[in-house]
């Protein structure tokens, strides 16, 4: 990109545009849907920002310890990813968040690519939606909206990732798993 | 201030050197001069290399400690809200 870059200063100006776009649109595809909550970050009493790229995940995985059956777990999921980002605020009442704050993600699912494989409202106010996003057949992304009253996370983990080992997962970072019978046909999704 | 006048003549007055001073001073200065010691350059830029490298190392150790704390932290919060859904949606079978 570097070597590409360099040459661009010998272009036109319109040449140097395309030439930056070139350049920045691993950057910019990384994130598969743009989100901006920077209004409900004001107003949040606990907020997560998380936002790592394919390098970054990939320079994590060296240090995740093999020998913690968390950490090793998450090696194996990131092994293949290109990028994971997370955005989760928590509020100290509810109504700070509105439907309006996530439409311009909604929308931006409804493409082709994206299909909503689950979602889930409850009588407490949740509202919870996994979107599957494919290419050419292959699951190249995952995203999550998980709503709540006082909470808001929406994820996207870019790249194929078993969502049954990432479930499997949240039972064990201290939290006990929420196992209900299944049922003898199989999972409802 | 006579006698200080006495002192001071008696202290500045000239003396001749001793017969063999001249031969002492050429003895002296034909000896080799003992070369200061001085720590070679190359020693010295092995040390700044291997004080940088340290330095970087430990950088990287801690980029990736924050990598994979951001890491899990993002897992942590993903796999627990896949979890819920999962269950809540395996829960509307029973």
């Amino acid at each position: 990109m570097t070597a590409l870059c360099g040459t661009c200063f010998s272009l036109s100006r319109r040449a140097k545009l395309a030439c930056l776009l070139v350049c920045f649109a691993p950057l910019a595809s990384a994130q598969q849907f743009q989100f901006n909550f920077d209004r409900l970050a004001a107003k949040a009493s606990d907020t997560v920002e998380v936002s790592l790229d394919g390098s970054t995940l990939q320079f994590a995985a060296k240090f995740l310890d093999s020998k913690d059956p968390d950490q090793d777990k998450v090696r194996k999921l990131i092994a293949g990813l290109t990028g994971i980002y997370v955005r989760s605020f928590e509020f100290q009442k509810a109504g700070e968040w509105t439907a309006a704050d996530l439409e311009g993600i909604r929308s931006q699912l409804k493409t082709s690519e994206w299909a909503k494989i689950v979602s889930v409202k409850s009588n407490e106010g949740e509202t919870d939606e996994i979107y599957l996003r494919k290419e050419n057949g292959k699951l190249t992304g995952v995203a999550v909206i998980a709503a709540e009253p006082k909470e808001l996370t929406v994820v996207n983990i870019v790249g194929p990732i078993d969502l049954d080992s990432l479930a499997e997962l949240g039972g064990h970072f201290g939290i006990p798993k929420m196992d209900t019978p299944k049922k003898d046909t199989g999972k409802q999704k | 201030m006579d006698w200080l006048e006495r002192e001071l003549k008696g202290a500045l007055s000239r003396e001749e050197p001793p017969a063999d001073f001249a031969a002492r001073v050429l003895r002296r200065a034909s000896q080799p001069v003992r070369p200061v010691y001085r720590w070679p350059r190359w020693l010295a830029a092995a040390a700044a290399v291997i004080v940088l490298a340290g330095a970087g190392l430990e950088y990287r150790q801690y980029r990736g400690e924050m990598a994979k704390e951001q890491v899990m932290q993002a897992f942590r919060i993903a796999s627990v809200k896949v979890n819920r859904i999962q269950s809540a949606v395996e829960g509307v079978g029973k």
